[in-house]
């Protein structure tokens, strides 16, 4: 009987431990503080305390650099006259030589959410306007406006931005924005876009 | 004679509900060719309701002369002559920074219907039911208080029952002449102890050992971060690809956290959460989605009245919790788990396209990194489109070695003279 009141008494108490399940707030703590916490600067840690010593960071490359591999930079500025400007510049990449299924992936990660995995304007944020995106995305094939866009101009507002479209460049380097415009150039083809359009890729 | 009056009667009938049908049909047709318009050309910069890269067209007949749709025909079909003559629409441009693109194939009738479809989106549509959310989260609640106190009470009176029996017996016994000796109290019984003890030491020792494991362990962490981002809203709702935000996973040790502008991207648009499911923290308290976009504004310093003054630059970084973290000994590399080991993003962080709040799901021990490694099959190179490119090179050393271009292979072809092999 003794045993009995045992049995009940450690039901009880696992089940009291199993019923809180209680969020966990805290991080908890470690054996070894110098070896889990690293002394250095580590990635996202704060930089206030270097601020406070007057040590300024800046993360930014220096102005006028280019990295080991990477395209020389785009020459125009984010205005009006940029944009006018933009649809001088060509793709610099070989549009033969591009891995397409590549380019398809990247642009289905960063596009295909509002411009539509079929190049239609109707991604999942619009959903025809069920979704929660308040503006129309452009539809790429069918719309004469991104028909008839020079590559350069496409590649300026991809790195940029227009209207309520965010720019990517700090998301995309230059080289996988121009292989999504050549993407989009083909896919307009495709789907038997206009002719200023066939031009652009045909004259490689 | 009979079924043909019949029929006709039939017919009758069905002629008088065609009328019917067609004469609400046309007169729904109005605003819903003007929604197939509005669609296809106005969408892009107009909203109904908000203002977007051009203002909200809800009420338009009220401002200017719109409720002339002949002046609004005008005005679309020709904005530049149009302005050129007219202060309300210069202002216009002055206040969204451009001008309306020109429509020159846009009748008459289209606007009329794109007024009829505006008008109609304008209403406000009628609240759906509330309360579906709540009373099954508040039944999950009740239930366990009920369990609770179901085994609470079977508790007590298990006792109860058990203290009865025994005095019971006691009474039998006296009422029987039996005379026992003198129970020893149960605290001082030798098995009693001698159970107590070992059931104190093996819990003891479980709790102990199982402290110890998890010191320095985070599994389940899950702080509250500065702003309630929900990884279901996103991820998994509205679809959007992990590496959309954490796109340098593909490339580097981390998987970065977005700054505010790729926030930005979409929430210039989005400036409310209207359309998805309630929300919930981990409390159990709703979350209200709008107000918690207008504090991802204040850090972006993102004015919802005046989307084109936005300055990217002004932004100030939102200060995330980091949630998984490994000791400063261990070092980890996303990309080469991503691009190279072509890991999906789930198998160490789990359903994160389910999650409100973001829990840590793997404990992140080296037990589970080890195991990771002994049942991960290596994706070699199979063909131009599946498998990584990482160990081709080992390939190329063998093909080499068996057609004898190359007798043996040096620790510089594996990369021994990179700096960083030594100067890390």
């Amino acid at each position: 009987m003794r045993k009995n009141i045992l049995l009940t008494g450690t039901l009880a108490l696992a089940l009291v431990f199993a019923a809180c399940n209680s969020v966990r707030r805290e991080e908890g703590r470690v054996y070894m503080p110098d070896m889990a916490y690293s002394r250095a600067y580590e990635t996202y840690a704060s930089t206030a305390a270097l601020q406070e010593a007057g040590v300024h960071y800046n993360a930014r490359p220096v102005e006028g650099t280019v990295a080991r591999g990477a395209m020389a930079a785009y020459p125009f500025a984010n205005d009006s006259v940029g944009y006018v400007r933009s649809a001088e510049v060509k793709n610099p990449l070989d549009v033969a030589a591009i891995d397409m299924t590549e380019a398809e992936r990247i642009y289905l990660i960063n596009c295909g959410i509002c411009h539509g995995t079929k190049l239609d304007g109707n991604g999942p944020l619009w959903k025809g306007g069920d979704g929660p995106y308040t503006a129309a995305p452009r539809n790429l094939i069918g719309d004469p406006l991104a028909l008839n866009m020079a590559e350069g101009t496409m590649f300026h507002s991809i790195t940029y931005g227009k209207n309520l479209m965010g720019g990517y460049g700090s998301q995309l380097s230059s080289k996988q924005r121009w292989e999504i415009v050549a993407y989009i150039k083909l896919k307009q083809i495709e789907a038997g876009g206009g002719a200023t359009a066939a031009a652009a890729p045909a004259g490689n | 004679m009979m079924s043909q009056k019949a029929a006709l009667k039939h017919l009758s009938t069905l002629l008088f509900s065609l009328l019917i049908l067609s004469v609400s049909f046309s007169r729904a047709q109005d605003a819903a060719a003007g929604k197939a318009v509005f669609m296809s050309k106005c969408a892009s910069c107009h909203n109904v309701l908000k203002k977007a890269t051009g203002p909200a067209l809800a009420g338009l007949e009220e401002r200017h002369k719109w409720a002339d749709h002949k002046e609004l025909l005008a005005w679309i079909n020709n904005p530049a002559a149009y302005m050129a003559k007219d202060p309300y629409t210069q202002g216009l441009k002055a206040e969204y920074g451009s001008m309306m693109t020109a429509f020159p194939d846009v009748t008459l009738q289209d606007v009329s219907n794109v007024v009829a479809y505006v008008n109609e989106a304008a209403k406000p549509a009628p609240v759906p039911a509330a309360g579906a959310g709540d009373s099954a989260q508040g039944s999950d609640n009740q239930n366990s208080v009920l369990f609770g106190v179901i085994s609470l009470l079977l508790g007590v009176i298990a006792l109860i029952l058990m203290q009865v029996n025994s005095n019971l017996k006691k009474l039998s016994d006296q009422a029987e002449g039996v005379t026992l000796p003198e129970g020893i109290p149960f605290w001082r019984n030798k098995t009693n102890i001698a159970i107590l003890s070992i059931v104190f030491f093996v819990f003891g020792g479980y709790m102990v050992a199982k402290g110890a494991i998890g010191l320095g362990r985070q599994k389940d962490y899950q702080p509250v971060q500065p702003i309630y981002y929900s990884h279901k809203v996103h991820a998994g709702i509205n679809q959007i690809n992990c590496l959309y935000c954490h796109g340098s996973a593909e490339q580097s040790k981390h998987a970065a956290i977005p700054s505010v502008n790729t926030c930005m991207n979409c929430h210039k648009a989005i400036q409310a959460y209207e359309k998805g499911p309630k929300l919930f923290d981990e409390e159990g308290n709703e979350i209200d989605g709008t107000a918690e976009i207008q504090k991802l504004y204040a850090y972006a310093g993102f004015d919802p009245n005046n989307p084109n003054k936005w300055d990217p630059s002004m932004a100030k970084p939102i200060e995330w919790i980091k949630i998984h973290n490994l000791p400063d000994h261990v070092y980890f590399s996303h990309a080469q788990h991503v691009t190279a080991g072509k890991v999906q993003c789930q198998s160490c962080h789990g359903e994160i396209q389910a999650m409100g709040e973001v829990k840590q799901v793997s404990d992140l021990s080296m037990g589970w990194c080890i195991n990771c490694h002994r049942e991960t099959k290596v994706q070699f190179n199979y063909d131009s489109t599946k498998g990584n490119k990482f160990y081709s090179i080992y390939e190329k050393f063998h093909n080499d070695i068996k057609s004898g271009k190359m007798d043996s292979v040096t620790v510089k072809d594996i990369g021994g003279l990179e700096c960083q092999k030594c100067h890390y």
